[in-house]
């Protein structure tokens, strides 16, 4: 299969210094910030994201182009990069903002003169310092070229670009926790309606958009929409930055077209099982999603649409992988750990129900368990996510409370015995 | 009040620092995490007064300071060691042995997780996801990232640190000297590095290694 | 009466039923007036929704399918289909009760809240039985105060965000605050920095559980044993609803009740916690006449009013005045108006103490504003007092209006006042500048042009009064003569006391007859006399002109009723003068103070909480007050006393009781013609009725006058304004507020400061004409140049009454 490197094909030709204007600028960057502001009018370049088709890279998939379209004409308005990547198992936005930092950047200039922004910001997780250098100096750089700031390029488009790094808080990738943060206050998540397209930054229309999605806006501009859509499959086009990490011989980030299949993304692209073990489970989509299983889901295609259908979610792109010595329980534990570590406490399920998730499993694992508490996980995740269906009912305000869910249920559907053999384990008195 | 008579124990850099922050916003209160970054780096944690000052500075009262600064895990109420190190214990770290190292860090570096060597060297904390996934396990000194390290490694890092006692944390250096698998193709090396537990980013506590590109 | 926009109406089906709602009304809300209860705990109808505690879980059906969601920020569209007992609505809401056990002590048995807590009620009709829940709960240290008034009890809190959104977004005192996140969420304080906010104890009250409790109610009594009460505070003359609780007739608490029109349920602690003053042992509790060596004895009711009969019997009814009568019921006050002009045949009346506006301006307007007019105006100019100091209840709805509903506000204070830091515009001036500002802000100075701008578009409210105890009452006057030239501003011009608006209705005024009709309309007074027979046709001498009247001896006796002219008035020497000259001084009064120590004889009369009638506040809006504890000893309701002296005194009150006294205001006093109380008692007029304009006063010509406060020869005007914790006799008697009034400093600019060569903190001597005052020296940048500050109605700073020009100098000895 032929495909363009949309996102890395200039960390590949200049492996040491990608993330420099002038190596940017040689390799025709800003070219097409050049030709929107010079001769294309905001319309022209929205219809061309809308006819990309792009899903947004953040986790919920939702088309970019349609996104912008949403956005109230109010007056000022704001485009929100969010770089605060925190879902486990994903490193993808790390690397676009280390190594083409100027890509971003042109994305971020060119989608806030089609979105009428002249005051965008960029929103990178605390942990990111290196990252965030590497951001902010490219943002001096664009400035001392006259990239960014007043009037740019004679075109009469004024941008400024505020590089803002998180305090480390997982809650803050949720768009509107992430807004909330910006604005000087607590990371929660707001109630919705209004959507941040219509009331977002200082109560101002805002488009939060991944840091992924931003990159990808020169490509599609430069190439055309439907160039951007005839690649990958026909229900997710494009190409993903995908974040192999687990027991695999070649973990790492690696830019696919959309539509491979799980087998060919774990096997051929992720190199394998480390030490030739066999498959035992993934988690397709970052922490939140649920697991897949090698019986019934390696030949499903990476598509947005194909994983729905399966019960799970590609979401943040993080593909972890587990091989046939992991401990699921103990798998499933740290990862319900993290959803109550990182609950922002506003509403009483996710507050409470993680954090008693996690207690529960950590009795389970510490030979304290009970036959009762099988039941009980699955009525607290009942409790959580009413029906325990996929995508998951919430009874709370983000879906960070329901993501804690998924590993539960993973294990209950899959790996029930396990569980059973642990609460057998307790049962029995310890010996000496 | 002039902004130097709120901070008048902040390092003239900072005091600049802060009054660029205060303008890089539409409104005064989105620079209050920025500034808690500052007053952090300039007491060596989050005290009252740096709160205090904060709020002046914002214009919120000292409470929404507090409320806000408790609620991210980087703003430090305790005393922070020279060197904090956070060992990543989330899944794909965990799947790769994350624990042992943590173990092995706590060891050499005689600090639990959670508390701070009684010389004051170290302080040692496990996180969750870090973004270093595909270099698992992973480490951070003073937010500077280490990939693919193990125990072995975890424990002469610390003793690195103990021995060489860096003024400036490189994460490039220290990927060299003391790590593995990385998630990606890192390029080219940084000069740029941390000078204090908190995030080395330019308008922080950032500063470039002497003698070298 | 205001109009409001009438919202567009959308019907919508709650379990099955059709009902017609305004569009985009909550469900919660919607639900609840239709009949239908949905369980909540943070959802508070004065606050924005969260949608945290996650209780109010309903169903909807959506174009996109059945959702499951919360109710109270689910604003209610055409054709909705709302299911609030689903089975998945009953689970959902039994887990949610759960979580929210799992962590809550069982210790409702000793909790203040217990036997009304919703979280306790809930678990009764929704809740699991048996606990599932193995693990250890949350631990914390048990109360820890967050004030002198709050403790907080954090393991019982249930995270609800409702005090610390009331703080934040209804008070503007975000002083109590989320800390930490997730599971370790706790609601705290910043270290050394008490809740101290005068809307604290809101935070009790709107608590669903007993996390936050109130020092004063602490343990003492449970909810099953209180009788509870509708009644008004009468703190101030914003006529705050609240609802007095007793145990054993003993008043324990006092809580806000939601009247729409007045305080939306919201009390400031002063309303909240005065109630103690009641039970003190230092309540007078028998009458008591002073010896010839100049000592109180207890005398019996008999020999006390044969006493006061036989003595204002003695002189003519001209020589006789009256001060006071702020604090009574509207009955009491027309008892006492009446017995002045028929029984006593005197025309010197005042409610006032000589510190405020005039009658005819208070109650005599015609396009006078209602409370609500806040909320309907584009702008608001506020020249005043701080309301934060004077008028809390007015503060929140100010604060309400320009937050919440966007209006826009200028304040014009000599100094940083409470609104501040919502207003639009500020504009700050040395106290006897006021005339200036006022013309230049009538013209077209530049200086003002923005503040011109807002106050000629749309409509205006503008609320005057005195900003401070130097300032003439002609300023306000002239301000209200600006305002009334802006076309569709409505005024509302403040005075503080209880219910003076009351008693200036009641015609306890030196120009006004009952019903807002002035002396000099014929017709009116006329109208009166075919009652009451004939009356004097000249208007008496204001509380000034009385003490002027003493201390020359052209008046002999004195009634003060709840009247502290020495505290309270102009000028604490000439008071003290003028009842040292007066032949006979009889006090109504509840408590010994600095004035009736001059006084001859004192009844013991009942007060707040012990009398039944109705009251008038700051708009003219009349409602009920009610009795539920009994006065103390031998105490009784003020116009069963004057009801007895008129018999003595040969004359004929006929007020048999106060429901009596009420009719016949309806039948003498023009504007009260609707008055009854069973209007205002039950039914949709509970939160009170405001009487019409009366018929009887002129309308009012004002010119914009300069006050002529000068300061010359280094010399700064004095802004004299008065906080909220006082030295005042009820504070004073009310222990868990008593400590709480600020330590007294005065306050100087920093140019004026340093002019001086002053440092802050430095001791000061502050001289004025007549006396002068040691202070600490506070540097403050919010002060108008050439004007010093210091609050008025501190123990150790009204001495300083009369004063109006201070020059301030090192008191020597350091800092
Ligand atoms: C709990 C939670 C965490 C999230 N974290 C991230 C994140 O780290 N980065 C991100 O881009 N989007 C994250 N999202 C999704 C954002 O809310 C939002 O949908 C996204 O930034 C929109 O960008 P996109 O349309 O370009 O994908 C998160 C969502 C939730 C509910
Ligand atoms: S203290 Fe009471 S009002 Fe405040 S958050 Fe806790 S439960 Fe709610
Ligand atoms: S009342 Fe609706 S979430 Fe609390």
């Amino acid at each position: 299969m032929s495909f363009p490197l949309i996102l890395t094909q200039r960390m590949i030709d200049h492996p040491a210094d990608s993330h420099l204007i002038d190596v940017y600028e040689g390799a025709g960057g800003y070219d097409v910030m050049r030709k929107v502001l010079s001769g294309m009018t905001p319309e022209q370049v929205v219809a061309e994201v809308k006819s990309a088709n792009i899903q947004g890279r953040g986790g919920a998939a939702f088309p970019a182009g349609i996104k912008w379209g949403f956005l109230a004409p109010a007056e000022p308005r704001y485009l929100v990069v969010n770089g605060d990547e925190s879902e486990p198992g994903t490193f993808k936005d790390r690397q676009l903002l280390e190594r083409d930092p100027h890509q971003l950047i042109e994305g971020v200039i060119i989608s806030s003169f089609a979105l009428g922004v002249n005051h965008a910001f960029i929103y990178i997780r605390g942990e990111y310092p290196k990252p965030a250098r590497r951001v902010q100096q490219a943002v001096e750089a664009a400035y001392a070229k006259g990239h960014l700031g007043h009037n740019i390029m004679g075109s009469g488009f004024d941008l400024d670009v505020t590089v803002h790094l998180g305090g480390g808080a997982y809650i803050c990738g949720e768009e509107t926790a992430l807004l909330n943060s910006l604005e000087g206050l607590r990371g929660e998540p707001r109630l919705k309606p209004p959507f941040p397209a219509v009331e977002g930054l200082y109560a101002k229309p805002t488009i939060v958009n991944n840091v992924e999605t931003i990159s990808n806006i020169p490509w599609i501009i430069d190439n055309g929409g439907e160039a951007f859509a005839a690649i990958g499959d026909e229900n997710s086009v494009g190409t993903r930055l995908f974040s192999l990490s687990g027991h695999l011989k070649k973990p790492g980030n690696v830019e696919v077209p959309m539509g491979l299949t799980w087998r060919e993304l774990i096997y051929d692209i992720g190199g394998g099982i480390r030490d030739d073990r066999e498959l035992k489970t993934w988690v397709p989509g970052g922490a939140s999603a649920p697991w897949f299983v090698p019986e019934h889901h390696l030949d499903v295609k990476v598509t947005k649409d194909d994983v729905a259908h399966a019960g799970s979610m590609l979401g943040s792109g993080a593909v972890i992988v587990m091989d046939e010595t992991t401990n699921v329980v103990a798998a499933a534990h740290r990862i319900v750990k993290f959803f109550a570590h990182e609950s922002c406490g506003q509403c009483t399920p996710c507050r409470e129900g993680t954090t008693w998730l996690e207690n529960i499993l950590w009795r389970l694992l510490n030979g304290a368990g009970r036959q009762s508490d099988i039941e009980l996980l699955l009525d607290i995740c009942d409790n959580i996510s009413p029906g325990l269906a996929w995508p998951p009912k919430m009874t709370t305000i983000c879906p960070l409370g329901p993501s804690a869910v998924s590993p539960i249920t993973s294990i209950m559907t899959h790996f029930r015995d396990e569980v059973q053999a642990m609460v057998d384990l307790a049962a029995e008195p310890a010996s000496a | 009040m002039t902004l130097a008579a709120v901070i008048p124990d902040w390092t003239s850099p900072n005091q600049e620092r802060a009054r660029k922050l205060l303008d890089a916003y539409p409104e005064r209160r989105s620079a209050v995490m920025p500034l808690l970054y500052l007053a952090q780096l300039e007491h060596g944690h989050l005290t009252d007064s740096g709160m205090t000052q904060v709020a002046e500075l914002t214009g919120l009262t000292p409470a929404q300071v507090q409320a806000v600064a408790s609620f991210y895990t980087m703003y430090k109420r305790d005393h922070v060691g020279k060197y904090l190190i956070s060992v990543c214990t989330s899944i794909s770290c965990f799947l790769m042995g994350s624990d042992e190292v943590l173990t092995a860090v706590e060891e050499e570096s005689d600090a639990l997780d959670g508390t701070t060597s009684a010389d004051g060297t170290f302080s040692v904390e496990h996180v969750e996801c870090i973004g270093a996934c595909g270099g698992a396990p992973a480490v951070q000194v003073n937010y500077e990232l280490i990939e693919g390290v193990t125990p072995e490694k975890g424990k002469a890092l610390c003793q690195w640190l103990r021995d060489a006692a860096p003024e400036v944390v490189l994460t490039d250096e220290m990927q060299e000297l003391f790590g593995g698998v990385r998630s990606f193709d890192w390029g080219s090396k940084e000069a740029e590095g941390a000078v204090a537990p908190v995030p080395a980013f330019g308008p922080y506590g950032s500063a470039k290694r002497e003698g070298r590109s | 009466m205001p109009e409001r926009q009438p919202a567009e109406m959308v019907t919508i089906t709650i379990d099955g039923a059709a009902v017609e709602v305004p569009a985009g009304e909550m469900i919660i809300k919607s639900a609840e007036d239709s009949g239908t209860y949905i369980p909540r705990f943070c959802y508070h109808p004065r606050m924005k929704p969260v949608g945290m505690c996650r209780m109010c879980l309903v169903e909807v059906e959506t174009p996109r399918g059945r959702i499951l969601t919360t109710a109270c920020n689910m604003p209610a569209a055409e054709e909705m289909i709302v299911d609030t007992q689903s089975e998945v609505v009953q689970k959902a809401q039994e887990g949610i009760l759960e979580f929210l056990l799992i962590n809550h002590p069982l210790d409702c048995p000793v909790c203040d809240k217990g036997g009304e807590c919703p979280l306790q009620d809930q678990t009764v009709a929704y809740g699991p039985g048996e606990s599932r829940f193995v693990e250890e709960k949350r631990h914390y240290e048990k109360p820890i105060p967050l004030s002198d008034l709050v403790l907080m009890d954090r393991e019982r809190c249930i995270l609800c965000a409702r005090c610390t959104r009331f703080s934040e977004e209804v008070s503007g005192d975000p002083l109590i605050e989320f800390v930490g996140r997730g599971y370790s969420t706790q609601v705290i304080t910043f270290p050394d920095e008490p809740f101290a906010s005068y809307f604290s104890g809101n935070t009790v009250e709107i608590c669903p559980v007993g996390a936050l409790t109130a020092k004063p109610y602490r343990f003492k009594a449970r909810p099953w044993d209180l009788d509870a009460i509708e009644s008004v505070s009468m703190v101030d003359s914003s006529g705050a609803s609240v609802s007095i609780e007793t145990s054993q007739n003993e008043v324990v608490r006092i809580n806000g009740i939601d009247n729409d029109k007045t305080n939306h349920g919201w009390l400031s602690d002063k309303d909240r916690f005065i109630f103690q003053a009641i039970h003190s042992d230092e309540r007078l509790m028998t009458p008591m006449i002073r010896n010839e060596a100049g000592v109180l004895h207890a005398a019996t009711w008999g020999e006390a009013l044969d006493l006061v009969a036989d003595q204002l019997g003695s002189v003519r009814g001209d020589e006789v005045a009256s001060i006071g009568g702020a604090n009574s019921t509207n009955e009491e006050a027309f008892a006492l108006s009446k017995f002045l002009r028929t029984v006593v045949v005197t025309p010197h009346v005042d409610a006032q103490v000589g510190d405020s506006l005039r009658p005819e301006l208070l109650v005599g307007l015609s396009n006078r504003a209602e409370i609500d007019d806040i909320d309907l105006a584009d702008t608001i100019l506020l020249w005043a007092g701080d309301l934060k100091e004077e008028f809390p209840s007015l503060y929140l709805r100010v604060r309400h209006a320009v937050t919440e509903l966007g209006a826009k506000l200028i304040v014009v204070h000599p100094r940083r006042a409470g609104l501040d830091d919502v207003a639009t515009l500020t504009v700050r001036y040395r106290p006897g500048d006021g005339g200036e500002v006022l013309r230049k802000l009538a013209s077209n100075d530049e200086k003002y042009a923005a503040a011109r701008n807002l106050l000629s578009e749309g409509k205006v409210t503008a609320i005057v009064g005195l900003p401070g105890r130097t300032e003439d009452a002609a300023l306000p006057e002239a301000v209200a003569a600006y305002a009334n030239s802006l076309p569709g501003a409505k005024i509302l011009p403040l005075a503080r006391r209880g219910n003076v608006f009351g008693a200036l209705d009641m015609g306890l005024a030196p120009t006004l007859l009952p019903g807002r009709v002035h002396v000099g309309n014929a017709a009116g007074r006329a109208e009166l006399e075919s009652h009451w027979g004939p009356l004097p046709a000249d208007a008496g001498r204001d509380t000034n002109g009385i003490l002027a009247g003493l201390v020359s001896g052209e008046l002999k006796a004195l009634l003060m009723v709840g009247a502290d002219p020495v505290r309270d008035g102009r000028d604490p020497r000439e008071a003290r003068r003028a009842l040292s000259s007066a032949d006979f001084v009889v006090s109504f009064d509840m408590f010994l103070n600095d004035s009736n120590q001059y006084a001859s004889v004192i009844l013991p009369v009942d007060g707040f909480a012990e009398t039944e009638g109705s009251v008038t506040n700051v708009e003219g809006r009349v409602q009920k007050v009610n009795r539920i504890v009994p006065g103390p000893g031998q105490s009784r309701a003020l116009w069963s006393i004057l009801d007895e002296l008129s018999v003595r005194m040969g004359g004929q009150l006929g007020a048999g009781n106060a429901a009596a006294i009420a009719k016949e205001i309806a039948t003498v006093a023009p504007a009260y013609r609707s008055f009854n109380w069973d209007r205002i008692e039950w039914g949709p007029e509970r939160d009170g009725v405001v009487m019409p304009d009366g018929d009887g006063v002129q309308p009012l010509q004002y010119e914009p006058s300069d006050p002529g406060l000068k300061a010359a020869g280094g010399r700064l005007t004095l802004h004299f304004g008065r906080v909220l914790y006082d030295g005042g006799t009820r504070i004073a008697h009310s222990p868990s507020l008593a400590a709480l009034a600020p330590d007294p400093a005065v306050h100087l600019h920093p140019r004026d400061a340093s002019a001086l060569a002053l440092s802050d903190g430095q001791i000061v001597d502050v001289v004025g004409d007549e006396a002068s005052l040691h202070l600490p020296l506070r540097i403050d940048a919010t002060m108008a140049e050439g004007a010093a500050y210091i609050p008025a109605n501190l123990d150790s700073t009204w001495v300083f009454g009369a004063t109006q020009v201070v020059s301030i100098a090192n008191a020597g000895g350091g800092e």
